[in-house]
């Protein structure tokens, strides 16, 4: 019994973290429809600046988030008016070029940690790395809790931001139908701006939240890129509860195939990767759509 | 074969006498420098037959080649001729690119290149992890199975077939309905097209090749690991290099594996541009995406047009 209230509450607050991380990938596809493929590189630079600030200033990784968020906000948005912006516009489906554009991106990312930073694997090592506390008979790490209040947080804002504000609703309606939002005079270029600023904002948020549990490399951040692909195709590409659920779902495979089947935890990613595709191929519009066919009588579809 | 393509196969041919008589006169170095031009051009030609001519931008073709390499490899070790194992090679990269394409050729544009990322990935991690690939320390072929000679030859005879198969299939019907696939899918399949059917015979053709071409890398070079032959870089500069040179088109890769292989010498060469390869090749893509995605013949096709008004309008894009 107690083995299933951990492996449920490791998913949880996995899946936390997974949100926030696919989270930016879904907001950019959303109102641009482009695929960013950079998100992984913004996700490791987040996760080597958080490890700057901590080693020069001494910052908690926790704390650095309000210097790390604005700065990548800033980052996307400047991104966005000098490179992407000059793409020819996606229609329906994503463009090719913008695909390959965002890809050369990364490599760029990539080559630029490497540069400063060298390929050795890194780690951030705080006074509460290691502890743990308990839940009921059920121990869980303490950054794993901290990470999870951090994303939960997050995507509460987030979710207030997109309800309330006009940018936030001018974010869903282009979303929604671009055209419409167009119509109803929706300046679709600043929309733009700041969907990929806050894209980029939680993909280096994510890498932040994942510097205090996992050690990483510049080439970090490609598994988790095929991770976050995984949940917004899961979780239907649009809306942030779908995101959740599509995290959620994952972070709760993942974790019932390492504890009751003798897969050996070298494998785990293979698994998530093959995941990815038989989602793709079984479930392209998601989980959602998957519980409103059933839902719904046959005549009806 | 109309008049263009018999003069271009008459200088491949010939091409391909001047190279393979090229070890009387050139020095080891050069030829080794020749033998990763050759390879660059087989897998960067045989990788255009499928994202090139039919448009499906497949960044996982690493796993054809680590395919090639570990059949010859594994064969090579009980005792059979490195060269036999080649062809079992090929079939099992094209009965792979089968196993892989039949799901995934359901998917379209970005999403067709995102699944495969995951698959290759999925190989990757797997080839890293059981037992007979050697793991991480690799495998070594047995002594005795080393003659650069013969290995030189396969190459440059090999690259030569691609290149001419490549003009082959830009004339054929097969290659016809790959360009319409490529411009639109759904037009395609209503002239009777069965893309999925044409799709995964252009994928196992150039899985296959690229399977040939590992196997010869995996003599050429008698050592191979997971992290060297089912790197997710080589899967890079694999799509790199058709981009680079101009996908679609039949000199485009060979272009593009031409300047990628001489850049690649260079910066093996020097130690203060090893480590920015990736920059570079990050670069080069998103300055070709920006300003001309149809690459370097792209490029000089629009030259072409400013001295010249165009012969005949360019293709539209898929």
């Amino acid at each position: 019994m107690s083995k299933i209230l951990g492996v449920l509450a490791d998913s949880l607050l996995a899946g936390g973290l997974y949100a926030t991380m696919a989270y930016g990938l879904a907001v950019i596809y959303g109102v641009m429809r482009i695929i960013n493929l950079a998100h992984a590189g913004f996700l490791m630079l987040g996760a080597y600046a958080t490890l700057f600030l901590f080693t020069r200033f001494h910052i908690d990784p926790f704390v650095s988030l309000a210097v790390v968020l604005p700065a990548f906000f800033l980052i996307g948005v400047a991104l966005y008016l000098a490179v992407v912006r000059r793409l020819p516009r996606s229609g329906a489906t994503p463009s090719m070029e913008s695909l390959l554009l965002l890809f050369g991106l990364w490599l760029v990312l990539q080559n630029l940690a490497y540069a400063i930073w060298g390929g050795d694997t890194q780690s951030i090592l705080t006074g509460y790395t290691m502890k743990s506390i308990s839940f009921g008979g059920v121990r869980v790490g303490v950054p794993l809790v901290l990470v999870f209040a951090a994303s939960a947080m997050s995507l509460l804002v987030l979710t207030l931001f997109l309800k309330r504000t006009y940018v936030g609703k001018a974010i869903r309606a282009v979303t929604a139908n671009r055209d419409a939002a167009l119509i109803s005079g929706v300046n679709a270029d600043r929309i733009s701006a700041t969907a990929f600023g806050l894209g980029t904002a939680f993909a280096a948020m994510a890498g932040t939240l994942m510097s205090t549990l996992y050690a990483f490399t510049p080439d970090f951040g490609r598994s988790f890129l095929l991770k976050a692909f995984c949940i917004i195709v899961l979780g239907g590409m649009e809306s942030a509860a779908g995101v959740a659920l599509g995290a959620f779902v994952l972070a709760l495979l993942e974790n019932v195939m390492g504890a009751y089947t003798p897969i050996p935890t070298t494998f785990q990613d293979a698994i998530s990767f093959s995941l990815l595709v038989i989602v793709l191929v079984l479930l392209p519009q998601g989980l959602p759509r998957l519980f409103t066919r059933i839902s719904r009588p046959a005549h009806t579809r | 074969m109309n008049a263009r393509n018999r003069r271009s196969a008459a200088a491949i041919v010939l091409a391909l006498l001047l190279l393979l008589i090229a070890p009387r006169f050139l020095e080891r170095g050069t030829l080794n420098d020749l033998w990763s031009i050759a390879f660059a051009i087989v897998l960067a030609s045989a990788w255009n037959i499928l994202g090139g001519f039919a448009g499906q931008i497949s960044i996982g073709y690493s796993a054809f080649l680590g395919i090639g390499a570990y059949t010859t490899a594994l064969l090579s070790l009980k005792g059979v001729g490195p060269y036999w194992t080649l062809p079992l090679g090929a079939l099992l990269g094209a009965a792979f690119s089968y196993v892989v394409g039949l799901p995934t050729f359901r998917l379209r544009g970005p999403y067709f290149t995102i699944a495969t990322i995951g698959v290759s990935e999925a190989v990757r991690v797997y080839a890293a992890g059981v037992s007979y690939t050697g793991g991480s320390s690799g495998l070594r072929m047995p002594p005795g199975t080393f003659d650069f000679g013969r290995d030189y030859a396969a190459m440059m005879i090999l690259a030569a077939a691609v290149v001419l198969l490549s003009l082959w299939i830009r004339s054929s019907p097969f290659g016809k309905a790959l360009f319409a696939i490529r411009q639109d899918i759904d037009a395609a399949e209503a002239l009777g097209i069965h893309s999925t059917r044409v799709k995964l015979v252009a994928h196992a053709v150039s899985a296959a090749i690229v399977a040939l071409a590992g196997g010869l890398f995996a003599i050429n070079f008698q050592y191979i690991s997971p992290g060297s032959v089912f790197d997710f870089r080589l899967s890079l500069s694999i799509v790199l290099m058709p981009i680079v040179g101009g996908i679609g088109t039949v000199a485009g890769p060979i272009l593009g594996a031409i300047i990628f292989s001489y850049l690649q010498i260079k910066l093996l060469s020097t130690p203060a541009l090893r480590d920015s390869y990736l920059f570079l090749y990050g670069g080069l893509l998103m300055v070709v995406m920006l300003f001309e995605p149809r690459g370097l013949v792209g490029a000089w096709q629009r030259l072409q047009g400013l001295v010249r008004p165009p012969m005949r309008k360019a293709m539209p894009r898929a």
